[in-house]
Order: structure tokens, then C-alpha cells, then sequence
């Protein structure tokens, strides 16, 4: 009985997919999250009489034959580009990305992770990090005395000292984009890592060639929407109830045979 | 042994096949472009010796697959694409180039615009779309036109077939007799073909196998009391 194993991959591809919409569901406050979606396609087929198949002498063919599939798997779960509502916060080094693009990481392995993530803050050395406490690549440091910081749509980062009008730059927070951004390889904690997929980091100035630009006191919501998910998980639930229903269905069949003899 | 056997158990066979093909399209009710297959049987005369009435069998001789649109789902996704009435994308696998229906489709690292498993999308001239680098918005008309950020770039191919269409996995298709472009195609972007797989066709369907299978063993079961039966009486004399 095919149809057992059938049902069984369409019960795993389903249970795939709630496993995906909870993960969504659960980081619906996170913030600069992107939703990921499942897609599904289907297994090989058995031919069991190939069309195209000669019938007689005088070249008559098979028109559709029997092919037979046999069942269903994940062919990816990807991450969906939309940009994330912006939440106003006014917090001086809360940055959201407004349009695509990545700040750029630095982790304590020295790797470079990408997040979109901007709820920065500076640590006891004046660098501007993350939340996690890891530095940006852009290397800044606040000076002790600065009274406030600007930071502009392009990137330019502005420091104001007592008894001063005029800021004075101290640096400038740069955007990554790649070809591919959902070939990224997630890594947890809002970050990414390059891969083959996504193609090679570009960096950019904010607001030129395609980079987003930055707005300070916002951050990015969380681009899951809820109503979407649930009717997705009731999608994948009643999926689920109906390949288990085949099982059953198979089942009484095969005991149907046993009960022959 | 008697033929009435043989003919239950040409008809339980094909309807285990049926029942395999039933969950596959169960299996498959979420799978985008996925096409539901129909099982379709035909009788088969055999005959049994010279002078004596032949027998016919019922026997799965062949499937086909239903091509209704599905239903539209609205992702947003900017390389999301449905088309509309007929037609299949098409992209070019290591075995040839295969036509497809599910259009959820993504960019490789060189810009390429691929499908799932990393195959490239064709347009009308049968080369692989490449999006420049820079490219932020990119639209897709619905006949097909490509452009990114106000220019235009090129065409998503949508093509139908000239003869026959063989499944094959993933959701392709192959095309042995060839393909011509459709005529006034209608894509559209931020939206996915969902598999045409209605649940409760399937499920009634199921129902039906299954009891057609039961009610066939039945009929196994009666006959072999029969002859059973036949064997003690003979016995008897």
C-alpha cells in the first residue's frame, strides 16, 4: 500500500508547516523579523506506462499513460522581503531601515554577521553596539562628552557637545545589500551570515543604488501578519486531518485483504 | 480457478493504484502549482479458450491530470507569479527545459531569477532573466515584461504545449512534442497558483475506493466459500 507512505509525507509536509507558521506566530514582536513560508512540491513519479508509448503498427501513442506520484515534500522555506511597519520609539540610537539593506556586524569570532535589527546602544567604551553587545562594523565611538547624536537618512553620524551649535561628525553607518537576500543563512539573534546563495555583501551609502536610507528613534516591526498565519495554520491543520484520513482509509483496505483468509 | 476471481482482482489492483493516486493528490493539496491527477479505467477483454464467452476485466489504464486554475493566493512576493488561464513558465533544467505552473520563484547569487531548486527561469528568447545589481523594484506585467525600476529589462516566456505534457517531480512538466508561446498571457505578480486539489472531491473519492475495495474482497471471499463449499459437496458424493 503506496498510500500509506503517501500520506504519511503529506502529513510530515503539513506538520512542516505549522512548525514554520508557530515560528512565525511566536516572533510576531520581534523586531525587523521577516515571516518565512514553506513551499511544497511534488515526488518522482512511478511510470507505470510511459505516454508516448507506441499502441500499433500504425504509430498510435499512449496520449496520457499512468503515472503514478508518490507523495510530497518541502522545496523551501523562504524568508518573504516586505518591509516591516516603523514603530516610532525617539530613542537616539534606535535606527529602522527604511527599504532593503543590512547593517553589517561584527561578531567576537571576528565574523561578520548582517542584521536589520537597529536597536543600538553604545557599550562602556562609547562604541556603538547591538543588543547582544557585539560592535558594528562601521567602527564608531561616541565620545563621553557629547550631549546628543544625530543620525542622518544617509548614514551620517553626528555627535553635539555642551556649548556647541554646530555637530561634529563622527562617522557613518553604512547599509548592506545582496543580490539575494533570502539566500542569507539565519543565524539567530536577528542576524545572517553571507552564503553562496545570497551573493557577495555590497555596501553602500544609505540611500544610493538601491540601499534604504536610516530613520533614527524608529524601529522595524515585526513583518508577521497574524490573521495570514492563522488561516495558514487552519490550512495545514485540516491538511494534516486529510492525509490522516488515507491512513485510515489504506488501513480498513489492508484489513479488508487480511480478513480473506 | 474461476474467472470471476481474476476479474475481482484486476479491479482491486487498479483500485490500490487509485487509492496511491488519490493520496498523492491529497498529499499534494498544498503544493503550489500542483495539478490533480484523475484515475480512468477501461475494460479489458481476455479471453478463455476457443468457443467459450471471454471475460472482461476492469483495469487502470490510464491517468489524467486535470489543468483547472487553481485558486490565487496573494503573497505580496515581488518574483511571485500565477498565471491566469493557460499557459506554463518555463525553466531549464540539467535533463531539458520543463514547464511549470508554480511560479514562486527567487534570485540566485548572480542575480538570476530561478526557481526553487535553483533552475533558471527562461524568458521569451529562451535565456535565463539576470536582474541588474542595483535593482530595487521590479515589476511584472501580465503579459510577462520584466522591468526593473521604470525600464525595461525582458519577458517571462509563457508557453503552451503542442502536443503532449508528461509529469514529471517538482511540479514540471516535459513538453517531447515542443512548445509555442501563449497568446496574450496573463501573469501576475504577488500571487501563487494553489494546487487545484478539492478536498472534498478527494475525500469522496477515497470513500469510494475504499468500499470498492472492501465490496471487491467481499466478493473474494464469497467465492472462495463457494468453491469450498462446491469442493466438500463433491467430496460428499
Amino acid at each position: 500500500m503506496k498510500s500509506l507512505q503517501i500520506a504519511a509525507t503529506g502529513m510530515a509536509a503539513q506538520q512542516m508547516r505549522v512548525d514554520v507558521i508557530s515560528n512565525n506566530i511566536a516572533n510576531m514582536s520581534t523586531a525587523a523579523y521577516r515571516p518565512r513560508v514553506a513551499e511544497f512540491s511534488d515526488l518522482m513519479y512511478q511510470q507505470f506506462l510511459t505516454p508516448g508509448t507506441i499502441t500499433s503498427q500504425i504509430g498510435t501513442v499512449v496520449p496520457t499513460g499512468i503515472q503514478l506520484g508518490t507523495g510530497v515534500r518541502p522545496s523551501t522555506v523562504s524568508m518573504e522581503i516586505t518591509q516591516g511597519s516603523l514603530r516610532q520609539t525617539g530613542a537616539e540610537l534606535d535606527i529602522a531601515i527604511d527599504g532593503s539593506g543590512f547593517l553589517e556586524v561584527t561578531l567576537p569570532s571576528g565574523e561578520v554577521a548582517f542584521t536589520r535589527d537597529g536597536k543600538l546602544s553604545r557599550n562602556p567604551d562609547g562604541e556603538i553596539v547591538t543588543m547582544q553587545g557585539y560592535a558594528l562594523a562601521d567602527a564608531i565611538v561616541i565620545p563621553d562628552d557629547a550631549r546628543r547624536i544625530s543620525i542622518s537618512r544617509d548614514g551620517e553620524v553626528v555627535a553635539y557637545f555642551d556649548n556647541e551649535t554646530d555637530g561634529q561628525p563622527i562617522g557613518t553607518l553604512s547599509l548592506t545589500r545582496f543580490i539575494n537576500e533570502k539566500g542569507l543563512e539565519a543565524i539567530g539573534d536577528n542576524m545572517f551570515r553571507e552564503t553562496e546563495a545570497s551573493g557577495t555583501p555590497n555596501r553602500l551609502v544609505p540611500g544610493s543604488d538601491g540601499a534604504g536610507i536610516l530613520r533614527q528613534g524608529f524601529l522595524e516591526d515585526s513583518g508577521v501578519d497574524v490573521v495570514k498565519e492563522i488561516s495558514d495554520l487552519i490550512e495545514a491543520q485540516r491538511g494534516y486531518e486529510l492525509n490522516s484520513k488515507v491512513i485510515t482509509a489504506s488501513d480498513e483496505m489492508l484489513a479488508a485483504t487480511t480478513r480473506l483468509r | 480457478m474461476s474467472n470471476s476471481v481474476y476479474a475481482a482482482l484486476a479491479r482491486q489492483q487498479g483500485l490500490i493504484q487509485e487509492m496511491q493516486l488519490v493520496a498523492n493528490n491529497i498529499a499534494n493539496s498544498s503544493t503550489t502549482g500542483f495539478k490533480s491527477d484523475r484515475a480512468i479505467f477501461s475494460e479489458f477483454i481476455a479471453g478463455t479458450g476457443q468457443d467459450t464467452p471471454s471475460l472482461s476485466m476492469g483495469t487502470l489504464s490510464a491517468h489524467a491530470f486535470q489543468l483547472d486554475q487553481g485558486g490565487l493566493k496573494f503573497t505580496g512576493g515581488q518574483f511571485d507569479l500565477a498565471i491566469q488561464g493557460d499557459g506554463f513558465f518555463v525553466v531549464e533544467t540539467p535533463a531539458g527545459e520543463r514547464l511549470t505552473r508554480a511560479g514562486h520563484f527567487l534570485l540566485s547569487a548572480d542575480g538570476t531569477l530561478v526557481d526553487p531548486h535553483g533552475h533558471p527561469v527562461l524568458g521569451t528568447g529562451g535565456n535565463p532573466i539576470i536582474l541588474p545589481e542595483e535593482a530595487t523594484t521590479v515589476s511584472i506585467a501580465p503579459d510577462g515584461t520584466v522591468s526593473v525600476d521604470g525600464e525595461l529589462l525582458d519577458q517571462v516566456g509563457v508557453v503552451a504545449t503542442e502536443g503532449q505534457l508528461v509529469r514529471d517531480s517538482n511540479t514540471y512538466f516535459s513538453a517531447p512534442d515542443g512548445f509555442a508561446p501563449v497568446e496574450e498571457p496573463s501573469v501576475v505578480q504577488g500571487a501563487l497558483e494553489q494546487s487545484n486539489v478539492s478536498p472534498v472531491l478527494e475525500v469522496a473519492r477515497m470513500i469510494e475506493v475504499q468500499r470498492a475495495y472492501e465490496a471487491g474482497q467481499t466478493l473474494l471471499e464469497r467465492e472462495d466459500e463457494r468453491i469450498g463449499q462446491l469442493i466438500s459437496a463433491l467430496r460428499e458424493r
